[in-house]
């Protein structure tokens, strides 16, 4: 997969649906993930309506009192009276997500974000599902059937090629992204890959191979600017895509010569526009040597 | 007698996905790019070879998905159409390129692309019709390939909080392979090798009856698998789960020895988008006119050397390598199935497994190794017999029952890959379209007119939003902007539509313009999100 943008033949109207993702959705709740035998993700919203009832009940100044917490409970092996381990991770509650890392690998978890108040009191204010994370080892449990074979298994997981876990998907993408840093390495030339070049490209002059000593040397222009995510953005004339926080960011190759990058917004309802005009001049010089 | 002296198994399994990428409203799409390449580089020269071995008698064996978004695209008549446009656009640039490059170092090169190119045109056209699937059920039919299935858009199962989208992703993935391959699948590929334990009884639910996982999935099982990844074990759901031979696949892939890095295949990099005179490549380029990879490239690797030092391209030096290589895969996986039988005291299989695109894609020669192995597995050897799951299970249907572990095939084996601070702040989004997506299942169980043609459209871009692709090329960087915009843009109209059904007040010239953007499965029934469909499936 190569390529790194869209075409647009007509750039004028901005797109309907280029509108920024909602913040929230008004309802209070949270969630957990597995990431990996030991990092679990947590998300949470807590609804302004949830934290003035907590007011309500526990005292105005609860949110000042407390401390910001994210509880997280052992869920595992519980016989119906409630989680019997717990740790606290302090946090903003604006954080509104967090990386949750658990010692124990192979347990059920369950995460609670409250307040703990100076009195030791917890105050719970939104609770996940829970997640059972994997043990990223070998099982201690050996089938009665099969227990004669445990002094080979050893030997069956160095055949089993166990030292290769994770050399998925992402091997190829690797690979050839080594092999590409190789070829950036002895000869610095960006490509599609990954660079949006607007200019066609020269190739710098080669070291020349039979003098031990060499030098190559390029650079790339990067652009970057924030809007209101909603606005229509175009840099010489092509929409660029926001993210969703209304940042952006480009990066050109950059020739020798000028490099001339207008960049206009406008806003959605196309009343109001804004424009930047960047000119970039680069010469090179080299040695000769 | 011949038949009964194989020491073992290998099963080749090939896992062909993109993303649905479709867009109708552009009349010129980079990234539809993707699949018309790996349909010129990977697809359709795997039917070719299909078609030469099966025409020379050669018996051979390969499972291989073909994920419903490609499914999908395969069978677009829009596509189809912009598809016959890039091959011709190519072809005729191959034509004039033989005429250009006559007497010099690239004529080879230049003939092979004309070639090859012609023979897409001849399979797509004289042999299949545009209707390449049919190609794939044929060699089904004949019992040489096996085809599975993926769930509905690729999506990544383990980091969905409600069983309905995991029943949702699996049912019409079964549905849709139905509708296309005329009965239902055997196997299941889960995307990303992904696997949560328990969302086996699911796969069962629609007699499905085998998937597959990264090795320490089986090996971090519980209890320990007897015969580690080189026997199937079954689910506790009766499901059987076959593990990933990591020594045949490293012997491939792996970046320091593996073989597509030789220095006699094609240089990946240096193409013919930058190398030729831009007036004259113009008309092969996007509208844009920007110079970009068109796919052709004259090159091979060379050596360590900079991009104008590669070497012109010889395919038949090139060709006789992938042979060479084939025959070195093919004499370790004998001594490997010879050691492992000796060791385990039982035939084992061997599973190896590779994403198709690498095959033809990434690593040009990739087919010809492919067809070179098939060749000499059928003809030079004994010890080695090439066996889909369904067979191998057909034949040993007694396997031990192990819990597998939690696992994926991505980087560290676990989520990570799909689930870090690139990709992270999808998951809120997607949780409450599925839930939402889940409601209106359960408050409308039998909509019909409008609102059904609503409520359809609202679980197509639920599933479009589900595919494992956004999340993955958000982390490897490619495509990130494409991948982030797709993602909210399936987001804000589900959440638009989602509204539109509550507030009953339907748009229905909107619901129109997505139902012509977003037509993954014509068939969808939105009722696959229920509540009680999913419980019915769990229990089955």
């Amino acid at each position: 997969m190569t390529s790194s943008g869209q075409i647009k033949k007509n750039n004028t109207a901005p797109e309907a649906e280029h509108r920024a993702l909602p913040e929230g959705y008004g309802t209070t709740e949270a969630a957990l993930l597995p990431r990996d035998p030991n990092w679990m993700f947590i998300y949470w919203e807590i609804t302004d309506t949830s934290k003035t009832n907590t007011c309500k009940e526990h005292g105005e100044d609860v949110f000042q009192k407390g401390r910001q917490v994210i509880r997280v409970y052992d869920m595992t092996e519980v016989d119906g009276s409630g989680p019997n381990r717990y740790f606290d991770i302090p946090v903003m509650l604006e954080a509104k997500s967090w990386y949750v890392n658990v010692v124990e690998s192979g347990r059920a978890y369950c995460c609670e974000v409250g307040l703990v108040m100076p009195d030791g009191k917890f105050i719970g204010l939104v609770k996940t599902n829970t997640v059972n994370l994997p043990g990223g080892r070998v099982s201690d449990v050996t089938d009665e059937k099969w227990m004669s074979v445990s002094a080979d298994f050893d030997k069956l997981l160095q055949l089993s090629g166990v030292e290769y876990i994770g050399k998925g998907s992402g091997e190829v993408a690797k690979s050839l992204a080594q092999r590409w840093e190789m070829l950036r390495a002895v000869f610095s030339r960006a490509s599609s890959w990954g660079v949006s070049s607007m200019s066609s490209q020269n190739l710098p002059k080669q070291p020349e191979q039979q003098k031990k000593f060499w030098l190559v040397a390029d650079c790339e222009l990067i652009l970057y600017g924030a809007t209101e995510p909603d606005a229509f953005v175009t840099v010489s004339g092509r929409k660029v895509n926001l993210n969703p926080d209304g940042t952006f960011s480009m990066r050109f190759a950059l020739p020798d010569g000028v490099v001339d990058l207008p960049v206009k917004a406008m806003s959605k309802d196309e009343t109001d526009s804004r424009e930047i005009d960047i000119k970039v001049t680069r010469a090179t010089t080299t040695d000769g040597k | 007698m011949a038949n009964n002296e194989e020491k073992g198994y290998l099963s080749l399994v090939l896992h062909a996905h993109l993303p649905f990428i479709r867009h109708p409203e552009y009349e010129d799409f980079l990234e539809e790019d993707w699949f018309f390449e790996a349909m010129c580089e990977t697809y359709i020269p795997l039917l070719d070879i299909y078609e030469r071995l099966t025409a020379e008698g050669t018996d051979f064996r390969v499972t291989m998905s073909i994920t419903p978004p490609l499914c999908n695209m395969m069978a677009d008549d829009l596509l189809r159409e912009r598809f016959r446009r890039y091959y011709s656009l190519r072809l005729e640039l191959a034509e004039k390129e033989v005429v250009r490059t006559r007497n010099t170092g690239f004529y080879e090169v230049a003939k092979m692309y004309e070639t090859k190119f012609r023979r897409i045109r001849e399979l797509y056209e004289d042999y299949y019709h545009g209707r390449i699937l049919d190609g794939f059920k044929k060699f089904q039919d004949m019992g040489k390939l096996e085809i599975i299935t993926c769930g509905a858009t690729h999506g990544f199962l383990p980091l969905e909080l409600r069983k309905e989208a995991v029943h949702a992703q699996i049912k019409l993935a079964a549905d849709n392979y139905r509708k296309h391959f005329g009965r239902g699948p055997r196997g299941i590929w889960l995307a990303e090798c992904a696997y949560n334990p328990g969302d086996d009884v699911f796969l069962r639910a629609q007699g499905i009856r085998y998937f597959f996982l990264e090795t320490h999935g089986i090996i971090y099982g519980s209890p320990r698998p007897r015969y580690g990844v080189y026997a199937p074990v079954y689910c506790p759901s009766g499901v059987a789960a076959f593990g990933r031979d990591m020594e045949s696949a490293q012997q491939v892939w792996s970046a320091e020895t593996g073989y597509p890095g030789d220095n006699r295949y094609r240089e990946f990099y240096r193409d013919l988008g930058y190398d030729l005179e831009y007036d004259y490549i113009k008309p092969y380029l996007h509208q844009d006119g920007v110079r970009r990879n068109i796919g052709m490239k004259y090159c091979k690797i060379t050596g360590k050397v900079g991009l104008n030092e590669k070497a012109p391209y010889n395919p038949h030096d090139a060709r006789e390598l992938a042979a060479s290589h084939a025959g070195n895969f093919m004499f370790n996986r004998e001594r490997q199935i010879e050691h492992l039988n000796g060791f385990l005291g039982k035939k084992p299989i061997v599973v190896s497994m590779y994403d198709a695109e690498l095959y033809g894609h990434w690593w040009y020669e990739g087919t010809d190794f492919l067809e070179f192995l098939f060749k000499k597995i059928h003809h030079d050897q004994k010890t080695v017999k090439m066996v889909t799951p369904s067979e191998y299970l057909a034949m040993h249907p007694d396997n031990q029952v192990v819990q597998p572990s939690m696992s994926t095939w991505g980087d560290k084996g676990y989520n990570e890959v799909w689930l870090n601070g690139t990709n992270d702040w999808m998951y809120r989004h997607l949780h409450k379209q599925v839930e939402r997506m889940v409601e209106l299942a359960n408050k409308f169980p039998a909509a019909d007119g409008t609102l059904r043609r609503a409520l359809n459209q609202c679980a197509r871009e639920v599933v479009l939003g589900m595919s494992s692709d956004w999340a993955f090329l958000m982390t490897v960087g490619t495509a990130k902007s494409y991948s982030t915009k797709r993602f909210v843009a399936h987001t804000h109209r589900f959440n638009g539509l989602y509204e539109q059904i509550m507030g009953n007040r339907l748009e229905e010239a909107w619901l129109k313009d997505l139902e012509w953007r977003d037509n993954i499965f014509p068939e969808m029934d939105y009722r696959v999100f229920s509540t009680e469909e999913m419980e019915k499936a769990a229990k089955s």
